[in-house]
């Protein structure tokens, strides 16, 4: 297993986010989950870039919902965690998991 | 009844910028979830409230796709940028040199067309620059199809870096602020020409793709 099956730590938020929301995750839905639950802000571009690394990679895919007036008539694009993307995070877990056993973090270090 | 959200627009500069640095499939997704979140500010807040967000997200998003173009396709921007730089490094002084034969040929008793002569040697001079600037601008978006904006912005940059650094350098050797000042914008209206130059061959471009309503 190389480091590049880990994910970054804004991957990981975003691939949460997606699980999170399930059929409703597209960029506005993300970006506000994230927002809401990190309380940072967060700019539609550095979530697109990171959703369109992931798919790159194979942890999500995309799909374009219809077109809607309140858009301006463009449409959504849809997003979806794939198989090898819950594999990344769980790992990441496990590794995030594993590296923080034992330590007491907020008596010893805050 | 209508609110005064049914009748905002969200900021054209703003949304004409994310078009020129995002591909069609991305302005398509990014502009359509910007003004959906515009829209939901503007109904419960005030309308500049929305506009600054739009403002913001719009200067972050870009920086973004910025970085993201250029990581996409590093070698064939780096070498159009080179490409770029070559070529206004060899033909920089060539309006310098156009101008000084038309003024020779034509302006030989310049005492007789002493404004005409100014103007040339002045304004002239730097009118030539600044269109030669804004076409090799033209010539590097046409060749880095799809990253027309990252690669002239890239230039511009390497160009005003170099400016400042000679600028810095003739403060040190103590040049009249005044004339260092009006040369150091002088020199910087060459890399915003050829920003320019990008700006309309991406707009050309996408001209096909734009034109959707943005009103909320």
């Amino acid at each position: 297993m190389s480091g590049r099956d880990y994910l970054g730590e804004f991957e990981h938020i975003i691939v949460l986010a997606l699980l999170r929301l399930e059929d409703r995750a597209y960029g506005v839905t993300v970006r506000q989950e994230i927002e809401l639950r990190t309380n940072r802000e967060v700019s539609i571009g550095a979530v697109y870039a990171t959703l369109d690394r992931l798919e790159t990679k194979g942890y999500v895919k995309s799909h374009r919902g219809d077109p809607t007036p309140e858009r301006g008539g463009r449409s959504k694009r849809f997003f979806q965690v794939t198989a090898r993307g819950v594999a990344a995070v769980n790992r990441t877990q496990r590794a995030l998991q594993s590296m923080t056993e034992g330590l007491d973090l907020i008596r010893s270090y805050s | 009844m209508t609110s005064q959200a049914d009748f905002v627009q969200p900021p054209r500069i703003a949304t004409w910028l994310v078009n020129l640095f995002a591909s069609p499939e991305e302005a398509e997704s990014i502009l359509g979830d910007l003004l959906e979140e515009f829209c939901q500010l503007a109904s419960r807040s005030e309308v500049a409230v929305a506009r600054c967000w739009y403002w913001r997200q719009t200067a972050k998003t870009i920086t973004h796709l910025a970085g993201s173009g250029f990581r996409a396709a590093p070698w064939l921007t780096s070498a159009v940028v080179v490409g770029g730089f070559l070529l206004y490094g060899f033909v920089s002084g060539l309006p310098d040199k156009v101008l000084a034969a038309i003024t020779d040929r034509y302006l030989t008793d310049w005492s007789a067309h002493f404004k005409t002569y100014m103007f040339v040697a002045s304004d002239g001079m730097l009118i030539a620059h600044i269109m030669l600037s804004m076409f090799i601008g033209c010539l590097v978006a046409l060749t880095a199809k799809g990253k027309e904006m990252v690669a002239t912005m890239t230039l511009s940059l390497i160009l005003c870096a170099m400016a400042g650094i000679v600028f810095v350098a003739s403060i040190a050797q103590l040049w009249p602020t005044e004339d260092g000042l009006w040369w150091m914008l002088a020199q910087l209206a060459g890399p915003f020409a050829i920003l320019v130059g990008g700006a309309i061959v991406r707009s050309r471009r996408s001209i096909s793709t734009t034109g959707m309503e943005s009103l909320c």
